[in-house]
């Protein structure tokens, strides 16, 4: 018996010191999980979540994050060290690695393809091509010298990418240069966002239309097998460089030093395949987690946070596995998403919008009667914070102190009606001070939680007197009404899509309305600040533009702040190195498995 | 007979078209817009025109209509609008994993049901023919998705019978490993109204009239059953079997979600969320087809085992 | 059963005959001690749906009276684990004084000011939230068996008024159809035949996705799919009697194209359309439950046997059972006592089947 065990981890040790030299173990399969289908796999053409954490281990951007350190930091990934900008702000040089080669594919013809700026440029200027129908477009027209006139032309006939281009160009070989119109703060978190990574021209252009399924990047991984909306398999791609992982996490962070107590001296990848389902159900994706089927949790599904963690339900931040959890060895690693929902009052309703003092009461009333703490506890099992800025925490101006909420005091929020006009009629609702009928138009999507929101926006409202009616409607029928301004009240969210806060103020800029700017605001007030903002570089000065950003909208109420969600990822004992990042979605390429 | 065929198949023509006007009223007149869920999060009203053009939404409905009636004659559906997979593609990697679960089910389920119907039928009104009776109302009178919440609890999870949910790459594995528990929630489903659906025609068979002449001409019941009744009663059920045939293809909805199935059932709710289009409509026109297909198969094949029938 | 009366001349007879078929009918079914049994069984759903579609009993469902899944009484609760206190807290707040809105920077601060002096008039008496119910809770703590009480009601309401809805559409059809011929009858088969060949699960998503949600929308979409059942059984039916010596005869009195459809051949056929119309009910309660599970149920202030089952699986992987448990056994009941009412009226009025 004795023997036996001594030949083992024998054995054992034999195995680590051979893979930490060579190429990933093939066997070392994990498998993972996500909770919706994603789109696919073309940098350019994909927004969602799921492609995106695909895509984080196929394709390389110029930067990217440090896994390990809290906040979330930038580091050259592809470029040879952070971006050189020029004292104006306007002029960003980027010198590339020298010797980093796509992954092969049929279409170099056996050769091996070098990565240069070229592959850069074509990339960004592929986003702007109206051809391409790029739902990330908006990084790129608008900032660069020249882009825009290019996309223009484009529209009637092909966008010409070998006309001289002056904001995107290569200097040489290994180097890039983008000219900016105005100040663009986000730019470095722009090229780390997988939608800006390098691609190559001749991959593209011979997939054509099917580049989704065709993804050929720098990357750790490449796809092997793709079944839409049902499962993704990645191989290690063997062509990637020789990196060794070398994680410094800040002193005190306990999960930063397990994973790098894990992983350094290992070589990036670790694991040889990597197999991704789709579960849209909740209940099978836990079961097949919990008998061992699934490697990793990409999330525990909501409703069964209750079950499986211990929470202070005075502090949503402090959870813990529960003991049968702890005991059978299962880890967990939770993060606040760079995330917030809230509820919009359509600013271009009748009866709920516009900036007279009693339609601001009337929103106001409604703000109160809702208690957003009862809907963290029981929908969102206390897996929730307030958000109570418009920038929320982890995201560049983010303010702590700043409180952006209301009382819940639905007393008050009667009174206020009262004090206002707007009397209770013999059916027992309220009109408006002129005596027209008020009914709100509610907006919502068909699913099981949908129908528990509206359940404690029923009971709200009733209790203010204000009768309601709700809409579920399709996901497309729902964007469409909030485009257009064809609603009362609706619920939505906003992740970042990087983390600065220009990019959650932007949400209520008046000529965002139709597009980003679901609450239809149109507050000269607001605008005039975030045009100052806008001039900004992250200072003191712009957070305080911010501060007063948030206090116009407090005042004239097109919100009403909801939560910022954790995201709970859970893994089995024979995971290493796995730690959630606020960014990423997820970890493979960090990570390793034991057999 | 050859006549025959050639006027059913022309009249396959106006009810094609029919379904067609049907599908494309209510998806590209009534339905929603799939420009807004394709433009991502940042549309814009420039992006969203700019991708209406690039699938052709700008066109006239009657313009969409005719490249509709282009594709079903060609056969020919495109690319999806949201994984821009070709149509034939989806559909085909789809279909495999849909057969193979419902078609194991239908296998399984006319094994137990036929003889088990036979079997009630002929001991008609006695005890045991009541008691199948009532245990197949109980059966059918829970929720299918009962069945499945519950026996993926219990079955697979608690006592770790079969596997939770899952699908691999060959067929072979995945009928003896992952069909088995979709397969037995199926079963729970369908057998009972199955059971009592098949009883009522050997009934309706042992009612008839030469059932008794040939129990006055002294036949055992064994000989009668055997030799007459069952094989006049399978008519009925073969036919009612041909024309359920082109429902397998489009799989079992809830099971294909709760078991993690690629199949098609899948893929029509997918569709359908996205408003994709070609997805719909190529599957809708396959359906339609396969089940025209199949009722002519239906009465032909009734034409041949009886020869009584007459064909209009 | 060895000497059944012939019951045969139900089928040519007049409307007079007519009225001792259904006596001979009922006879026969008050022999049959399951169909009385399940008869009794729907009749007490049938007064549970009544009362409650009046308010008389279900009424309260909404009322939120315990703590959130409370679980059933003579349950045995084992204590919840909890967190070891917490330990300082690591920084997550500076100590910088907090910013927010003052009442002088808020356009409506006075006027908040005053009602804040007014509110006590809308004063709320908070009752104490129980730990536990006599079947358990679901997520807002509403007690399962008045839901479940209100949700059958729903549920049976549902499938009585699709089912007649859909009975309607089938037989006006299938009787224009039958008795016309001709021209009509080959548009409303092509009709027929489009509808068939479209898989119902298309039409389903399609339609609802159209047409809202609520029960008005669950009954059309019901009646738009089910419909084609009955118009094919109508219309044989009509084929066959229009050519009958009562029809020929009323048409001879001068009887016009309506009266012969609706009052001379329509009772003739009067208990087939009853077994099917129960086959209908029996159908779209379960039906129901799936519509529900796709996000097609009834709105948020009403409750159905079908939005109870869509939060099981939340529920059940959350150890959470008894609002699943409820639904089934109230769902079971009904579904089967009517099932087994169909037998028992299909054996006493359908001559051909009772061998």
């Amino acid at each position: 018996m004795r023997l036996r065990a001594l030949a083992l981890m024998a054995m054992l040790t034999a195995a680590c010191a051979t893979t930490a030299l060579a190429a990933p173990d093939p066997d070392k399969v994990l498998h993972s999980s996500f909770n919706a289908p994603e789109t696919g796999y073309d940098p350019a053409k994909t927004s969602d979540i799921y492609s995106h954490g695909v895509m984080e281990n196929i394709f390389e951007p110029l930067l990217t994050y440090d896994y390990v350190a809290r906040p979330a930091k930038l580091i050259p990934l592809v470029a040879k060290s952070m971006p050189e900008v020029s004292a104006d702000g306007l002029t960003y040089t980027i010198h590339l690695q020298k010797g980093i080669y796509f992954a092969d594919d049929p279409v170099f013809k056996g050769k091996k393809r070098e990565l240069t700026a070229a592959d850069q440029v074509y990339a960004l200027k592929r986003i702007a091509d109206p051809a391409t129908g790029s739902p990330s477009n908006y990084l790129v027209l608008g900032h660069f010298v020249g882009v825009d006139e290019l996309a223009e032309k484009a529209k009637n006939s092909k966008f010409d990418y070998d006309a001289p281009c002056e904001g995107i160009k290569a200097l040489d070989r290994y180097t890039l240069q983008l000219k900016l119109k105005q100040l663009y703060p986000a730019l470095p978190y722009v090229l780390a966002m997988p939608h800006t990574s390098p691609v190559a021209r001749e991959v593209m252009e011979a997939y054509g239309q099917n580049s989704l399924a065709h993804p050929v990047g720098t990357g750790p991984y490449i796809l092997k097998e793709w079944k839409p909306g049902v499962k993704t398999t990645l191989v290690y791609n063997p062509n990637f460089r020789h990196v060794v992982f070398d994680f410094h996490p800040t002193p005190g962070d306990k999960a930063g030093e397990q994973v790098a107590r894990e992983m350094n001296g290992k070589t990036m990848p670790q694991i040889g395949k990597i197999e991704v389902s789709i579960f849209t159900e909740e209940q099978p994706m836990w079961l097949a987690f919990k008998s061992g089927q699934l490697d990793e949790l990409y999330s525990i599904p909501q409703p069964l946070l209750r079950g499986v963690l211990n929470m202070d339900p005075k502090n949503p931040r402090r959870a813990a596995l529960k003991a049968e959890y702890r005991k059978a060895g299962l880890k967990i690693s939770r993060v606040l998403d760079p995330e917030m929902t809230y509820w919009d009052f359509n600013m271009q309703d009748p009866v709920l919008g516009g900036f007279s003092k009693e339609k601001i009461a009337l929103r106001r009333a409604i703000a109160m009667s809702f208690d957003t703490d009862q809907t963290i506890r029981d929908i969102r099992r206390n897996n929730a914070v307030r958000m109570e800025y418009t920038i929320p925490e982890g995201v560049v101006g983010h303010n702590p102190n700043f409180r952006y909420q209301y009382e819940y005091n639905r007393p008050l929020a009667n009174a206020l009606l009262d004090q206002f006009g707007y009397k209770i009629g013999p059916d027992g609702y309220r009109t408006t001070p002129d005596g027209k009928p008020i009914s709100i138009d509610f907006l919502g999507d068909a699913s099981a939680v949908g129908r528990q929101w509206n359940e404690y926006w029923q009971e709200a409202l009733d209790s203010i007197h204000i009768r309601v009616t709700f809409r579920p409607v399709t996901f497309n029928d729902l964007l469409k009404a909030m485009r257009s301004c064809t609603y009362g009240m609706v619920g939505a969210a906003w992740i970042a899509d990087y983390p600065d806060g220009e990019n959650f103020v932007m949400l209520n800029y008046s000529k965002n309305i139709g597009a980003e700017n679901t609450a239809c605001y149109n507050s000269p007030r607001y605008d005039k600040l975030y045009l100052e903002s806008q001039k900004l570089q992250d200072s003191p000065e712009r957070n305080h533009l911010y501060d007063e950003m948030n206090k116009v909208m407090m005042e004239e109420t097109p919100w009403l702040p909801g939560e910022t969600r954790f995201r709970n990822r859970m893994m089995q004992p024979r995971v290493l190195g796995d730690e959630v990042h606020p960014i990423f979605q997820v970890s493979w390429r960090f990570m390793d498995i034991q057999k | 007979m050859f006549a025959y065929i050639v006027r059913r198949v022309l009249q396959m023509i106006p009810t094609l078209f029919g379904v067609m006007l049907l599908v494309f009223v209510l998806f590209n007149v009534f339905g929603g817009d799939p420009s807004l869920v394709l433009a991502g999060k940042h549309l814009t009203a420039e992006s969203l025109a700019n991708i209406r053009a690039q699938l052709g939404l700008d066109k006239s409905q009657f313009a969409q209509f005719m490249i509709f009636v282009k594709q079903v004659l060609t056969l020919d559906f495109g690319t999806s609008w949201s994984t821009q997979q070709p149509v034939s593609d989806i559909i085909g990697s789809r279909i495999g994993p849909s057969l193979l679960l419902t078609g194991s089910m239908l296998v399984v389920d006319l094994l137990i049901a036929i003889p088990l119907a036979a079997t009630v039928a002929y001991f008609r009104r006695g005890l045991t023919d009541r008691i199948v009776t009532i245990c197949c109302t109980i059966a059918m009178s829970v929720s299918a998705l009962v069945y499945i919440i519950a026996g993926q609890y219990w079955l697979a999870y608690k006592w770790g019978l079969f596997p939770v949910s899952g699908w691999g790459n060959s067929a072979f594995h995945n009928l003896w490993y992952y069909v088995p528990l979709p397969m037995l929630m199926g079963l729970m489903v369908s057998l009972g109204p199955d059971i009592r659906f098949y009883r009522s025609f050997f009934v309706e068979e042992l009612s008839n009239d030469y059932v008794r002449t040939a129990r006055a001409k002294g036949l055992s019941e064994r000989v009668v059953m055997l030799k007459h009744v069952l094989r006049n009663a399978l008519i009925p059920v073969v036919t009612t079997v041909m024309m359920s045939l082109p429902y397998l293809l489009i799989g079992a909805l809830v099971l294909e979600t709760f078991f993690s199935i690629p199949g098609m059932g899948n893929a029509v709710v997918l569709a359908v969320n996205n408003s994709d289009f070609p997805i719909i409509k190529a599957i809708t026109v396959y359906i339609a087809l396969a089940t025209m297909v199949f009722n002519l198969l239906a009465d032909l094949i009734y034409k041949l085992i009886d020869p009584r029938v007459q064909l209009k | 059963m060895t000497s059944t009366v012939q019951a045969a001349p139900a089928m040519n007879s007049t409307p007079e005959v007519h009225r001792g078929f259904w006596a001979l009918g009922w006879r026969r079914l008050k022999r049959d001690k399951i169909a009385m049994v399940s008869l009794m069984v729907v009749g007490a759903f049938l007064a549970i749906a009544i009362a409650g579609w009046f308010n008389i009993i279900g009424d309260g469902w909404r009322k939120e009276v315990a703590v959130p899944y409370a679980p059933p009484s003579w349950l045995a609760q084992s204590a919840d684990e909890t967190l070891p206190p917490a330990e300082e807290e690591a920084g997550a707040r500076s100590d910088a004084p907090i910013v927010t809105m003052t009442e002088a920077e808020d356009p409506i601060g006075k006027e908040l000011a005053i009602a804040r002096q007014n509110m006590g008039k809308y004063a709320s008496v908070e009752t104490p939230l129980r730990e536990s119910l006599p079947f358990g809770g679901d997520l807002r703590g509403r007690d399962v068996i008045v839901k479940t009480i209100k949700g059958t009601s729903t549920s049976v309401f549902v499938g009585i008024f699709g089912a007649l809805f859909t009975l309607l559409l089938g037989t006006v059809l299938g009787a224009i159809s039958g008795y016309f011929g001709g021209k009509v009858d080959d548009f409303l088969n092509w009709f027929y035949s489009v509808f068939t060949s479209v898989p119902d699960m298309l039409l389903l998503l399609s339609f609802a996705a159209v047409a809202g949600r609520g029960i008005k929308t669950i009954i059309i979409v019901m009646a738009l799919t089910s419909w084609t059942g009955t118009y094919r059984l109508v219309r044989a039916e009509y084929l066959k009697l229009k050519n009958r010596e009562f029809v020929q005869a009323a048409s001879a009195i001068g009887a016009s194209d309506t009266r012969r459809i609706f009052v001379h051949i329509l009772p003739n056929i009067s208990h087939l359309l009853l077994v099917q119309f129960s086959l209908l009910t029996v159908a779209l309660i379960k039906y129901e439950a799936i519509l529900s599970f796709l996000g097609f149920g009834v709105g948020v202030t009403q409750v159905s046997l079908g939005s109870m089952l869509a939060e099981a699986p939340a529920e059940l992987v959350q150890g959470v059972w008894w609002q699943m448990v409820a639904v089934t056994i109230a769902m079971s009941l009904l579904v089967t006592a009517f099932s087994l009412l169909v037998d028992g009226l299909r054996d006493a009025f359908d001559p051909k089947a009772n061998k």
